[in-house]
């Protein structure tokens, strides 16, 4: 149908101005070309210019410019396009003015999951882990990479906690049962949540897993890159071609010994064809160089993963409320889409909630976030059930039914509130004053500290940063911050 | 000469009446003798009408004092009068007794008693924390508070309440003087609108700037204060970097216009010698002037704050063009010197 504009002037064709010429003076109807629905405006004549008069002898002009200015502001160069957020977005590792830290260990491969360690603060090594960690964007702007030497990583008890998950699945490898552990990283702002999931990535990389990551949910949600339906789904489905594309590099990058290695054992149904003798790495090389077919390759790749004797897997996320929710895309009857309905987030939430298994065996970790974080309150109430749960079990808390309730995420999450240990929340509380005292003699040798390390000192930290939320000890104790 | 001045010799009288001392009477026994009036601010009881004393008058007993007494005179072990009495343990299983409890107490038992609902959510719960951050797992709870002593031991020196102080005090001891005046001063200076935590922020990021930031190379044509250290150590000591870039570069004096002076419609320019906290003022606005001007590479929060330690690098190199304002200043500053009218020595 056309627009109402254009019928409404198809209308008036039969009432032309020339019909009823003598009916009315020419005044009252202006020359209008139909279908234009602007006013008709008399064209005004080019001015000459510098033709105005001067105003008269005498006359005040409300002109109260004194002279003519100097323009304003400086008239340079622009940075490029891009630049200012590139600047804004930089990850800085390394400040050559800190002191090396001679006491420094780094992890590897044998220690990464020792008990031994617990409430040392542990070097990252460069070019296995921090590369890779740099591949998958898990370094943030907002944590203090910026002010060491190099990156290294406080063992608290929460990430002794994730070691241990970390053995149980590599015992369980062995086995016939591989299994899956699943964890949702919850606590306080600057709690180090999002610290806990780089180090948890950082021993899956030392000890050879296949890592999956999405850095930052938010950018997958908020409608910035383009989605199209996955034909033949039921309900339908979205992919998002050009950050899977994205992914797939990032995958690419980051697990270099495992692409190095691994062949073809499947003929993955694609819509390009392969070269012959296809390694993996070309398989994910073809998704990249083609966006159009990532999503497919995501597929191919994953049932390369699930075949026996491919690695674990670790499956994280950052801002996990934001794939809780309708995301920002539209579907084609003008409805919000559920960030469920995407397939990526589809792929993650299924591994979260239990409803697939990983087939070699895996971790799923999932981060909220504090500072950036859209209302979900399905998620809230479950991480505070499962909360609950671990204190006692018979007072968890009950829904509000004044609540719209997102039906969805509750049956992705409802493992939460049963005994299972596979699915659960870690809760990253504040440290304890040990691991506080050892950070900040870490910070101290590394120069950034210039105070003695003494109980004292550390327990007033301590107690100024909320009872060891170590974003705010960093924050008191490093940063300066008045 | 000015006459010393002669209170005796005043042209007229002056309502001046020396205070009446107050002195104690030498025997101090007239005072133990009590007052036959009653004060108001006296005690309301006189002696005599004290009846207290009578048997009939005194108030009951306590329950716990009750009990204590029946004890001694059957020879028992009572309560233990020095702790406050157990009233939960005395009413307990006596409803009658519990109907005449205090409202709060009243509450405390209804709270106790078995819930009906084990699943019941608990009432008033917020959707957020009011509590600081929990240790995890931890169930004693440690406030963190500093040696926290609950009996204050009894100072050595008689007459003091508390323990002396070792002295020299710390630095920062004091709560509202506990950052460094230089410091507390440019943030200050930072500060628009009275947004004194955005201010702070900044401060925070030009000090992190300072410390990121390469060891500057230092300008021989620029000298800094004298005694500064090397410049390797100054990015790991910003706060010495920033006080050194300042004080480096705040001039000695301004030059005061003073109008009508010289005669002829031209200003007498006098120099006036600045204090330390004026000098200071002096080369922050300069370099905040200079910063304003420094073009905006980058964009968000942290720009201007970036733009200032990059002007505090370029003084510290000798590069900044503040080096030159302060250099006219002190040339203006000497060729006007014999305007200083001193003020006539006596």
């Amino acid at each position: 149908m056309p627009p109402s504009p254009c019928l409404r002037s198809f209308s008036r064709l039969s009432l032309d101005a020339s019909t009823h010429n003598f009916l009315a003076p020419r005044l009252l109807h202006p020359r209008v070309a139909c279908f234009s629905t602007s006013t008709a405006r008399p064209a005004a004549a080019p001015k000459k210019k510098g033709s105005t008069a001067a105003p008269k002898k005498g006359v005040k002009s409300l002109n109260t410019k004194k002279g003519k200015k100097s323009p304003g502001g400086d008239a340079g160069k622009r940075p490029a396009q891009g630049d200012r957020k590139a600047l804004r977005k930089r990850i800085v590792l390394s400040n050559d003015n800190a002191l090396e830290v001679s006491s420094l260990t780094d992890l590897d491969k044998a220690n990464v999951l020792s008990d031994a360690n617990e409430g040392k603060v542990m070097g990252l090594p460069a070019e296995k882990v921090v590369d890779a960690l740099r591949a998958v964007d898990a370094f943030k702007t907002t944590q203090g990479w910026s002010l060491f030497r190099r990156p290294a990583v406080l063992m608290r008890k929460e990430a002794m906690q994730l070691a241990s998950l970390f053995r149980e699945v590599e015992d369980s490898a062995t086995g016939p049962q591989k299994r899956t552990i699943r964890r949702i990283l919850s606590g306080e702002r600057m709690s180090g949540k999002s610290t806990l999931l780089l180090q948890g990535m950082s021993m899956a990389f030392l000890r050879d897993w296949f890592v999956i990551s999405l850095p930052e949910a938010q950018d997958i949600v908020n409608a910035h890159t383009d989605y199209a339906p996955l034909p033949n789904s039921q309900p339908m489905q979205y992919t998002q071609d050009t950050y899977t594309a994205n992914l797939l590099q990032q995958m690419l990058k980051s697990n270099v010994t495992f692409f190095e290695s691994a062949k073809l054992t499947t003929t993955p149904d694609l819509p390009l064809p392969l070269p012959a003798k296809a390694r993996l790495a070309d398989l994910v090389a073809l998704g990249m160089a083609n966006p159009e077919a990532s999503w497919p390759v995501f597929v191919a790749l994953w049932n390369e993963l699930s075949q026996p004797g491919r690695p674990p897997i670790l499956l994280a996320v950052d801002g996990l409320s934001h794939i809780m929710r309708h995301s920002a895309y539209m579907s084609a009857e003008v409805k919000p889409i559920h960030a469920h309905d995407l397939t990526l987030i589809r792929h993650f939430v299924d591994h979260l909630s239990g409803q697939k298994k990983l087939p070699n065996g895996g971790l799923v970790l999932g981060a909220t976030s504090q500072s950036n974080a859209p209302t979900s309150p399905a998620l809230d109430f479950c991480i505070e059930v499962a909360q609950a749960r671990q204190k006692t079990s018979d007072n968890v808390p009950q829904w509000n039914p004044y609540k719209n309730v997102d039906v969805r995420v509750m049956d992705a999450l409802k493992d939460l509130n049963s005994d299972s240990k596979d699915f659960d929340v870690i809760k990253v509380g504040g440290l304890s004053k040990e691991e506080a005292r050892s950070i900040m003699e870490y910070y101290a040798e590394s120069g950034m500290l210039r105070h003695q390390v003494n109980e004292g000192f550390v327990s007033e930290k301590w107690s100024l940063a909320g009872m060891g939320n170590i974003g705010e000890l960093e924050k008191v104790s490093v940063r300066l911050r008045l | 000469m000015s006459p010393r001045l002669n209170i005796t010799t005043f042209t007229r009288s002056i309502a001046f009446r020396p205070k009446p001392q107050v002195q104690w009477p030498a025997r101090s026994a007239l005072r133990l003798a009590p007052l036959q009036c009653r004060l108001y601010t006296d005690s309301t009881t006189l002696p005599a009408a004290d009846r207290s004393k009578r048997e009939d008058a005194r108030p009951i007993e306590h329950v716990s004092e009750e009990a204590a007494s029946m004890a001694k005179t059957m020879g028992e072990e009572g309560p233990d009068l020095t702790q406050g009495t157990a009233i939960e343990e005395v009413v307990q299983g006596d409803k009658a007794a519990q109907a005449n409890l205090p409202k709060v107490m009243q509450d405390k038992l209804k709270s106790e008693a078995p819930n009906t609902k084990p699943n019941m959510a608990p009432k008033g719960s917020r959707s957020y924390s009011t509590t600081t951050t929990q240790t995890g797992g931890n169930s004693a709870l440690d406030m963190g508070l500093v040696d926290l002593q609950s009996v204050p031991k009894v100072p050595e020196t008689p007459g003091l309440k508390y323990e002396m102080p070792s002295l020299p005090l710390p630095k920062d001891g004091h709560v509202k003087h506990r950052h460094d005046p230089v410091v507390e001063q440019v943030t200050n200076l930072l500060m628009r609108h009275g947004k004194k935590s955005v201010a702070e922020r900044n401060m925070a990021l030009i000090l992190q700037h300072l410390r990121t930031s390469p060891i500057p190379s230092i300008n021989p044509a620029r000298p800094l204060l004298p005694g500064a250290p090397p410049p390797s150590h100054l990015p790991l000591n910003p706060i010495l970097y920033l006080i050194l870039a300042i004080d480096s570069v705040a001039p000695l004096m301004r030059i005061r216009s003073q109008r009508g002076a010289a005669g002829g419609g031209v200003a007498l320019q006098i120099p006036v010698p600045l204090g330390q906290r004026q000098r200071r003022r002096a080369a922050v606005q300069w370099i905040m002037g200079a910063a304003s001007k420094r073009r905006n590479m980058g964009s968000g929060k942290n720009s201007f704050a970036q733009r200032i330690a990059q002007e505090l690098i370029a003084v510290v190199q000798g590069t900044s063009e503040i080096w030159a304002k302060r250099n006219a200043i002190h040339k203006l500053g000497v060729a006007a010197r014999a305007n200083i009218v001193l003020p006539r020595k006596r």
